[in-house]
């Protein structure tokens, strides 16, 4: 999955995505969710990490499943008898959003943990036509994200040496981010601007992100896989 | 400074909020499921993210109000909610298009008071109508029309509430408070504050 080209990978678990939310069925939004799982273990993500980021969707899916169950509409009674063989329509209701989070999440996991984040901003920049001046300005403000992260802490530790507890996205915490944030971006912009930068300029690419056979393949199984559940459902 | 025009510092600036507000999104979404999560066995869990959900709107109101050009709502909004696709949020890949519907209704109001009023009020329907726009999509995307209709009536006014307090009241405040320090001195929001000689530039 690593290979896929990530806009191909967008676009054909876009169209998967909105699909499923168009049929409300549990046994196939239950089988989108394993479908991405298996995937997602083929394609040597951590185990661990996979289980820490899936443990508040399920406790989250539970939460839906008993607001579909307490809260159904009229109109939400199972209409087909193949939907029938549940016990009632409170629960298929219920089950019905339960599996929907699930099926999502899935989805959005199979994206995120098989996507590398540079190569992602530069297909959108190839395949999508996302403009030059976006494109880098993205690149550039994720380079930040660590620097956040440590002046997070710094901030944190900094409190805590003065003996004041606080808690995580509190205000002071936040604000001296915000203030070093707006301040990096103005510097950022303007060393990009110094050295050369307008987002005009044709370029040329070290690695040149391009759209193979098997993007094509994935992008294929996806749509028709759609199709199919539009079809038939 | 040409009115109007994009430059790259207005981008950069956006992309950067961006990047603040999906850590933000990251910590409040846990804090929504601890509050959801209590909610459970009430069959109100949903309402544990109502009552945070102005967050998801702060990133595109915020910098509207600081560089205070046409369409810097929506793009700020798009830009946070890729910056959240990158990080790998639990919502999904749908979370762009959900970036775009809420962008454009901020960008909506603010486009209707013709980018001129920019104050609690402005800040605070931008919030809701992005709110509103938002509530639509899910009615089909979350399949909420399977719910009954009095509790979708109760989530969209917790909403709506959420929205006002949270980028109408905090942005408003944050966005003043940027101006104060004087790190803004080069957009709108900080053209008009005298902050004197606060800020170093030897820093």
């Amino acid at each position: 999955m690593r290979a896929v080209n990530p806009v191909c990978k967008f676009i054909g678990l876009l169209t998967t995505t909105f699909v499923l939310a168009g049929c409300h069925d549990p046994v196939l939004n239950l089988s989108a969710f394993c479908l991405s799982i298996i995937l997602i273990l083929f394609s040597h993500v951590k185990i661990k990490s996979l289980l820490l980021m899936l443990s508040p969707v399920l406790l989250f899916a539970v939460g839906m499943f008993f607001t579909g169950f307490c809260f159904s509409a009229e109109g939400s009674m199972p209409v087909s008898e193949k939907t029938m063989i549940f016990a009632s329509s409170a629960f298929w209701n219920g089950m019905t959003q339960a599996s929907r989070v699930l099926a999502y999440a899935g989805i959005g996991y199979l994206f995120a943990l098989t996507t590398d984040q540079i190569f992602l901003v530069r297909s959108f920049q190839k395949q999508l036509r996302l403009p030059q001046i976006f494109a880098y300005g993205l690149l550039a403000a994720w380079g930040i994200l660590p620097h956040m992260m440590q002046e997070y802490k710094r901030t944190k530790a900094a409190f805590l040496a003065r003996g004041i507890r606080t808690f995580p996205v509190s205000p002071a915490l936040l604000g001296p981010l915000l203030v070093k944030s707006v301040r990096w971006s103005e510097e950022l912009a303007i060393a990009m601007e110094s050295k050369g930068f307008s987002g005009n300029e044709t370029r040329t690419d070290f690695h040149p992100v391009r759209v193979q056979w098997y993007d094509w393949l994935f992008l294929g199984i996806c749509l028709s896989l759609s199709l199919m559940a539009i079809v038939f459902l | 400074m040409k009115k109007g025009t994009w430059e790259l510092k207005d981008i950069i600036m956006m992309a950067v909020l961006g990047v603040v507000f999906a850590a933000v999104y990251m910590a409040v979404f846990g804090g929504g499921l601890l509050i959801s999560a209590a909610l459970t066995p009430m069959g109100l869990s949903p309402f544990g993210f109502e009552l945070v959900y102005g967050v998801w709107f702060m990133a595109s109101t915020l910098a509207a109000y600081i560089i205070r050009k046409p369409g810097v709502a929506l793009i700020a909004e798009v830009l946070a909610s890729a910056i959240e696709l990158l990080m790998g949020n639990s919502g999904g890949l749908t979370v762009v298009l959900t970036g775009v519907i809420q962008g454009l209704g901020a960008e909506l109001v603010f486009a209707a008071f013709r980018y001129k009023k920019w104050n609690f009020v402005s800040l605070s329907l931008a919030g809701m109508l992005s709110a509103v726009f938002i509530f639509c999509y899910e009615l089909y995307y979350l399949n909420y029309y399977l719910l009954a209709p009095g509790m979708l009536a109760a989530q969209l006014l917790v909403r709506l509430v959420s929205a006002v307090l949270f980028s109408g009241a905090i942005c408003k405040l944050a966005g003043d408070g940027l101006a104060k320090t004087g790190v803004v001195k080069s957009y709108a929001v900080g053209a008009a504050v005298d902050t004197g000689k606060i800020y170093d530039e030897e820093d």
